[in-house]
């Protein structure tokens, strides 16, 4: 079920640990077959599906903690990819680096990079304009170039 | 071309930009290919980092015993009709022969295996008009090495059909003549014991049994005219 693992990867880099996670994905799959009648035919099933892990997750308690996603100040440094050159870091740096990441930032990552999202399907999964996509998936690289050039 | 904005930079390592001007900037261009190069890396280390977290079995177990809503169970059920199809179709056409082999060993066995005792075709036909919803033909038997002994109605699935005794020195032979749309659908031949033919001819199903060559029920078919 690439789905069911699809979503778990999403609903970890949403909530804080394993077990909030694992019940993101079964309420997620429930309410999704629940209201699997207002599902569009056609439309993206994937994005459906995360939309649904989303808004599960920002009415749960660590969701409503982890809001506002949106207000993040702009980031002061430039973008220099010269000056942080992304180094092939060890893995627990770069699982370190993403884990302090704002959640907004990790789960542009997550949908784009791990699940290969289109910016379109991302912006429909967080009901925002691609052009925010596209800031915030800039803006979550740079935080953690910045992040392993620190370390 | 200008250089890309490191927006660009992104934007096509994503996949996001097809356009051609920028493919060939990034061809002549070292400063931008290595850019791009480095998201591609970056985004190759989140992958790699965060493709390893998986679900527990447990969480699975969870989410499949859950008590499934309507539509699922009707999908469900309409996966099982799909899977058991070919099951139950062969339940509906159960091979008919050794049914058939039953019932000639039944009413050879029986007082009366006949209901109209003829060796005569001329009696034997006009008997089953009325009793049946279709016309028995019945073969001229006398330049053969077979006869006509006599004949019945008998019933398969509620349907009327002709049966009729023809012997062969010591032996006796069935015939059960049905018509088309009646007749069993699975006429495969099995191992009975007995010899048997299926044979088809003017919107009729002819199946001939006995205990002798098959070779004579052949010949015993070739004289109904077929």
């Amino acid at each position: 079920m690439p789905l069911f693992d699809s979503l778990y990867r999403y609903a970890r880099s949403l909530a804080g640990n394993r077990a909030e996670a694992e019940d993101l994905v079964q309420e997620t799959f429930l309410k999704g077959l629940r209201g699997f009648g207002s599902f569009t035919p056609g439309t993206n099933f994937r994005a459906w599906m995360f939309r649904i892990l989303r808004n599960t997750f920002l009415t749960s308690r660590s969701g409503l903690r982890a809001v506002p996603l949106e207000d993040e100040p702009e980031l002061e440094d430039k973008f220099t990819p010269e000056t942080h050159f992304f180094q092939r870091a060890n893995r627990e740096s770069l699982q370190r680096a993403i884990e302090g990441l704002p959640v907004a930032f990790r789960e542009v990552l997550t949908l784009c990079d791990v699940e290969n999202l289109s910016y379109k399907e991302i912006a429909e999964t967080l009901s925002i304009p691609i052009g925010t996509v596209t800031s915030r998936l800039i803006r979550a690289r740079q935080k953690l170039r910045v992040a392993l050039g620190a370390s | 071309m200008n250089h890309l904005s490191p927006e660009d930079v992104e934007r096509f390592a994503d996949g996001e930009i097809t356009d051609p001007a920028i493919e060939q900037h990034l061809i002549d261009c070292a400063q931008c290919s290595s850019s791009v190069l480095q998201v591609v890396q970056m985004k190759r280390a989140i992958y790699d980092t965060m493709r390893d977290e998986k679900p527990s079995d447990a969480l699975r177990e969870r989410v499949t015993r859950k008590p499934l809503p309507a539509w699922w169970i009707a999908v469900a059920a309409a996966l099982v009709l799909v899977a058991l199809t070919p099951f139950l179709t062969r339940m509906r056409t159960q091979p008919a022969l050794p049914e058939l082999v039953d019932m000639h060993v039944t009413l050879l066995a029986s007082a009366n295996p006949v209901d109209v005792i003829s060796t005569d075709r001329h009696t034997v036909k006009p008997w089953f008009e009325g009793r049946l919803p279709f016309t028995v033909p019945i073969p001229e038997l006398g330049a053969t090495p077979f006869r006509l002994i006599g004949g019945r109605v008998v019933y398969w699935r509620a349907n009327p059909a002709a049966y009729l005794l023809v012997g062969k020195s010591a032996h006796r032979i069935s015939v059960f003549v049905f018509r088309d749309d009646q007749a069993p659908r699975d006429l495969r031949d099995g191992p009975s014991g007995v010899s048997t033919l299926v044979w088809r001819s003017g919107g009729l199903t002819f199946v001939a049994i006995g205990q002798v060559p098959r070779d004579d029920l052949e010949q015993l078919s070739r004289a109904f005219g077929t």
